[in-house]
């Protein structure tokens, strides 16, 4: 085996703090040296932070994966559009095994609020929506609590640190819908209409939250940038390949000995992760049978993928898969993989927001039908014809909710069509 | 296809290529309108013109070269040297398989689907539904919504492409309709199924795609493959919307709208389409007359009999003591018939059509239609409402206000303050308000003056009050004053009918110092009248008549309790069973047609005067409607041939009277919306639902 990477060492994160271990309020935030060098980054050009984060290659942590640098310089330049621009977080983490965000709230929420700010800075903004799912209801009272004594501080409101930029942060519980983790169908509902992804284009940087230019970025994300800012260009990245630099937040759950949220270097090779970080495969690797890499909607892995997966958003795509949110949900062979991938179809027929049809009539069907199939009943055609539906379903939408859903479907079907043509032999 | 570059398109146009065809479309396009460019027909179910584009169908899809997905083409914009496929594998497919979507979940009932027939859903099946389905699930079946009595609810059979919602939300006003749950379990309707208050409810009848949506009063009563659709006119309020009447066998079945950009662009009132049924019930259907002792009783005969009956009636009588009404819903023939029967036949100039009090003379054209062409309502930057209520007065022009009210104009109202579906600024109660306007110091003065082309709307009951001539006098100097140019004249009168305005062309109104309608109704009950003829019931009441001793003689087309006072009962024909000529409020002449004849032994209107012209006086000198229609054109122009469905201009001349404004508070002409007319008063289905939006006017009517 290759050499193994080398554990972070605490001035290395960009989430000091994830465990829990140390003080989550502002005191031991900036021990930790937060909110030092906020002056100066409020007081260097937006441009610049742009193009470092372009150098960076910071890519989006809610599981797309495109270049933080490069969204943000899609925003018009303020004096142009004569409007108010937003920088809109999305925190509501809901992909099935996903968790990380939340312990960004509930350990380090001031990482957040200074992304917030210097985000807003950079993009222009006056004012930050924070969009928690309405489940975090604990995290986002941490939350608020943590931007309460920002404000205190001095970090947040008028003229922040005397720089002459002006930032208001506020938090929006949502009510409990996957999809208004989708970006538009987020700015929807914070606009208090029904969570519905929008019809793209227009983008949100030039039409977003009330028809302004708004940035959305995940939680991580927007945490991320002001340590990128901060530190020299090397701090970040030395890790990672290409493209894939950086450190990333991996949350392993499943048949593991010690499921955990961990900040890890990206570029990591997913055995190395769960073997260092999680305490192994219940029962030895040998005993695994399957992996999600990265939230629900990933396509499944086997173990023999698994094995040559590197966990950057490049090392994925070749397995067929992709990186999503990183969030590795493990199964060895004690688990019912058809029951999993229908639960987790369940999932996506309960949280389809019905807007547009492939997804409202199609999802529904998929789950049914797969949901027959994993009992054994129905006939091998059918399990074609399962395929053809997700097809069917796939890039015919508004947004990328179907696509998300019918991945794992698929990636069910090809790597573990055995399973279901041995339930169906045995169901007959 | 092509490797030579493009040549440049036109100024502000763009190169698209549909299915390997060149063609323009103007920068800001989608891919649908280059198809449609193309004259590639495009399938949808979501995307309707008039309607915000939601996009959620997925049916439109086309493939477009170098995109890796198919791409909904209703909303895609339309780039320089696009290459779009509508006919590819890549674009039937996707078709295909939304329309599999839509149709599992779908019940199939189209044999008891009143949709059947005209059904885009079953249209486009044809074209890309399967015909075995693989699913073998079960179905969905969704819970009917009750949302009142003008549309029928079939909600299995939605397909969810919104547009109900969206024309509430957008053009009718009324945030009623709307989707409650995700996914598969998502449901349209109305939030605790109450009832559409909007009186432009029907239309999402016709918006809607699928039988989801179907008219309740029309439900289970005809296919439309067995009815003939007749094209003509609504002439029930003052717009003069064009619309289809469809029968079967003699009866009207149903009204549905035509599409007209420059007056209803393709709505319809709830008035209009769901009053048909007073087409058919209680119609007069034979000449009556009052037999027997005493008060005697009303019994069928035969038109001579009721003829003779009236010839004795007038026989002798003082040309002074003779008088006729005629109510709101006649065209120009039965008005100009009417009006030569009492002053040429008769010799007497009782004759009126006016409301009772309204003394507003009819010399200027421009002071009683609207100056402002319906099209234009939509360019108007600011608005003032003079007693009048265009939500209730006319639905149609309502629609244009909330656009322009929209795109950012100000709405003032000067009389009672409406729901009008868009938020106004209320001035005052009383016409002295003008006054102050026309002094030009307060906010709503000077935001009228800077406006460009503000709009001012006199409500029809303006008219009909003892200081109507005074308020149109100041309403028209606030017009010159604010709201005219070269190009612009921001001043309408909105009336209630297109009747009404055609009466007033044809001169139904007392000439040579007659007496007006208030004038004869006293001496009616003072019997100083000895013979009147009641051309329609006229807003009238039995008390307005109570006293009268003399002969009344009823001429209409149903049997109301102002046709049972009479002694002599004239059978007519109703508006759909005529061919007539009526303008609107904009001074627009269109003409009806016959969709059915008159029941039984009714007579077409003007037959009947020009009949008993004969019998009672001199003969009118016309033989047929063409030498009708050559007298109507000769005394007024805007009814010749080729003035038909145009606009003639309307000089201004100032209007209205000099006087006094008093403090009485301005009202609208329409109390009950659905009881708006003579006609809809006949109708049960209208009463339903009058009943349904104000339980207490329902009673007190």
């Amino acid at each position: 085996m290759t050499k193994k990477l080398p554990k972070l060492k605490l001035e290395d994160k960009c989430f000091p703090n994830l465990d829990g271990a140390g003080d989550w309020g502002i005191k031991g935030y900036q021990k930790r040296g937060g909110y030092k060098g906020l002056k100066k980054l409020l007081q260097t050009a937006p441009a610049e932070h742009i193009d470092k984060l372009k150098k960076s290659a910071l890519r989006g942590r809610g599981g797309a994966g495109f270049s933080t640098g490069m969204k943000w310089s899609f925003m018009p330049k303020p004096e142009q559009s004569g409007k108010p621009h937003y920088l809109v977080c999305n925190a509501d983490e809901g992909e099935p095994g996903t968790c990380k965000d939340r312990d960004i709230l509930r350990n380090d929420p001031h990482t957040l609020v200074e992304g917030m700010i210097v985000g807003c800075y950079t993009l222009g903004a006056k004012a930050g929506y924070i969009y928690v799912r309405g489940e975090y209801y604990d995290e986002s009272s941490r939350l608020n609590q943590a931007i309460r004594e920002a404000y205190d501080a001095g970090f947040l409101g008028k003229n922040i640190q005397g720089t002459g930029v002006d930032v208001d942060v506020y938090v929006h519980l949502g009510a409990g819908a996957y999809i208004c983790g989708e970006e538009t169908a987020l700015l929807e509902s914070l606009e208090g209409k029904k969570g519905q992804p929008r019809l793209k284009p227009p983008f949100p940087a030039g039409f977003g939250l009330y028809g302004c230019p708004t940035t959305i970025n995940n939680v991580e994300t927007i945490a991320q940038v002001p340590p990128v800012l901060k530190h020299p260009l090397d701090w970040w990245t030395r890790w990672g390949r290409e493209n894939n630099h950086g450190t990333k937040i991996f949350s392993i759950s499943g048949s593991v000995n010690n499921p955990c949220n961990v900040e890890a270097p990206m570029s990591i090779p997913l055995r190395e992760l769960i073997d260092e970080y999680a305490g192994g495969v219940i029962g030895g690797w040998d005993n695994l049978q399957a992996i999600i890499p990265g939230g629900s909607s990933t396509p499944i892995l086997t173990k023999e993928l698994a094995e040559q997966a590197i966990m950057d958003f490049d090392g994925l795509k070749p397995l067929g898969s992709s990186l999503g949110t990183a969030a590795v949900v493990v199964m060895n062979k004690d688990v019912d993989v058809l029951r999993v991938m229908t639960r987790i179809a369940a999932f996506y027929k309960h949280e389809s927001c019905g807007q547009c049809t492939p997804c409202r009539e199609g999802v529904g069907w998929v789950y049914r039908l797969m949901h027959r199939l994993a009992e054994g009943k129905g006939t091998a055609d059918e399990l074609d014809q399962l395929y053809a539906i997700t097809k069917k379903i796939e890039g015919r939408t508004i947004c990328a909710f179907a696509d998300g859903a019918m991945w794992p479907v698929q990636g069910t079907l090809r790597h573990f069509r055995e399973l279901f043509e041995e339930k169906l032999r045995d169901g007959k | 296809m092509t490797t030579t570059p493009l040549p440049p398109a036109p100024e502000g146009m763009l190169n698209v290529y549909v299915d390997g065809r060149l063609v323009h479309v103007r920068k800001g396009a989608t891919v649908m309108d280059a198809c449609k460019a193309a004259e590639q027909e495009v399938p949808h179910f979501c995307y309707h013109k008039r309607l915000s584009v939601a996009g959620n169908c997925r049916m439109c899809m086309v493939e477009i070269e170098g995109f890796p997905k198919p791409v909904a083409s209703c909303h895609w914009p339309a780039a320089e040297g696009m290459k779009v496929r509508t006919d590819s594998e890549t674009a039937t497919t996707a078709r295909k398989g939304t329309m599999e979507f839509l149709l599992i979940n779908h019940p199939l009932d189209c044999p008891i689907c009143d949709q059947g027939g005209e059904c885009t859903l079953q249209d486009l099946s044809v074209a890309y539904g399967g015909d075995r389905s693989h699913f073998h699930e079960g179905k969905r079946a969704v819970d009917d919504k009750d949302i009142g009595a003008k549309i029928k609810t079939v909600m299995t059979r939605c397909i969810h492409c919104t547009r109900c919602i969206r024309f509430a939300t957008e053009i009718a006003g009324v945030q009623e309709m709307g989707a409650t749950g995700r996914g598969e379990a998502m449901q349209v309707g109305t939030y605790v199924e109450s009832a559409l208050t909007s009186e432009l409810a029907g239309n999402m009848i016709d918006l809607c795609p699928v039988g989801a949506l179907t008219n309740r009063p029309f439900a289970y009563t005809a296919r439309p493959w067995e009815l003939v659709g007749t094209d003509t006119i609504d002439v029930l309020d003052a717009v003069g919307g064009h619309i289809r009447l469809d029968a079967r066998a003699g009866k009207v079945m149903r009204a549905v709208p035509r599409e007209c950009d420059a007056i209803n662009e393709e709505w319809m009132t709830d008035a209009a389409r769901f009053s048909t049924d007073a087409l058919s019930s209680n119609r007069l259907t034979a000449p009556q007359l009052r037999k027997g002792r005493g008060k005697g009783k009303l019994e069928n005969t035969g038109w001579a009999e009721a003829f003779a009956a009236i010839k004795e009636a007038v026989r002798g009588v003082r040309k002074t003591r003779l008088a006729g009404l005629m109510d709101n819903l006649h065209s120009a023939e039965d008005g100009y018939a009417f009006r030569a029967f009492m002053q040429d036949a008769l010799g007497s100039d009782n004759v009126d059509s006016r409301m009772a009090g309204n003394l507003v003379d009819s010399k200027s054209h421009a002071a009683g239609i609207c100056n402002t062409p319906f099209k234009r309502w939509d360019d108007a930057d600011a608005v003032l409402l003079v007693g009048c209520n265009p939500r209730l007065e006319a639905p149609l022009l309502n629609i244009r206000l909330r656009r322009v009210v929209k795109k950012g104009a100000p709405v003032f109202v000067v009389g009672e303050v409406a729901d009008l579906t868009y938020p106004v600024t209320h001035l005052g109660d009383t016409a002295k308000e003008l006054e102050t306007l026309l002094d030009g110091k307060t906010a709503a003065a000077k935001a009228l003056a800077k406006a460009e082309r503000p709009l001012i709307v006199v409500g029809g009951a303006v008219l009909a009050r003892p200081d109507g001539r005074a308020i149109v006098r100041a309403a028209g100097e606030l017009a010159e004053k604010v709201a005219m140019t070269d190009s612009w004249n921001g001043f309408n009168v909105l009336h209630d009918t297109c009747g009404r305005i055609t009466a007033l062309d044809m001169a139904v109104h007392p000439a040579h110092g007659g007496m007006a309608t208030a004038e004869i109704l006293e001496n009616w009950r003072e019997n100083h009248v000895d013979v009147l003829f009641l051309y329609g019931d006229c807003d009238l009441t039995p008390a307005d008549l109570a006293g009268g001793r003399g002969t009344l003689v009823y001429i209409g087309t149903h049997a109301t309790p102002l046709a049972a006072m009479a002694d002599v009962v004239l059978p007519a024909a109703a508006w759909s069973e005529k061919e007539g000529l009526f303008a609107n409020a904009e001074g627009r002449v269109q003409a009806t047609r016959a969709a059915v004849p008159p029941p039984l032994s009714a007579k077409e209107d003007w037959k009947i005067f020009r009949a008993l012209s004969e019998q009672v006086g001199d003969k009118l000198p016309f033989d047929t409607l063409a030498q009708l229609r050559a007298a109507i054109a000769e005394f007024c122009p805007a009814y010749a041939p080729e003035a038909i469905g145009t606009i003639l201009p309307a000089p201004w001349q100032g209007v209205g009277k000099k006087g006094k404004l008093t403090a009485k508070p301005l009202a609208s002409s329409v109390g009950a919306y659905y009881l708006r007319t003579a006609h809809h008063r006949e109708s049960a289905w209208m009463k339903t639902m009058q009943a349904e939006v104000a339980p207490v006017q329902e009673e007190a009517a």
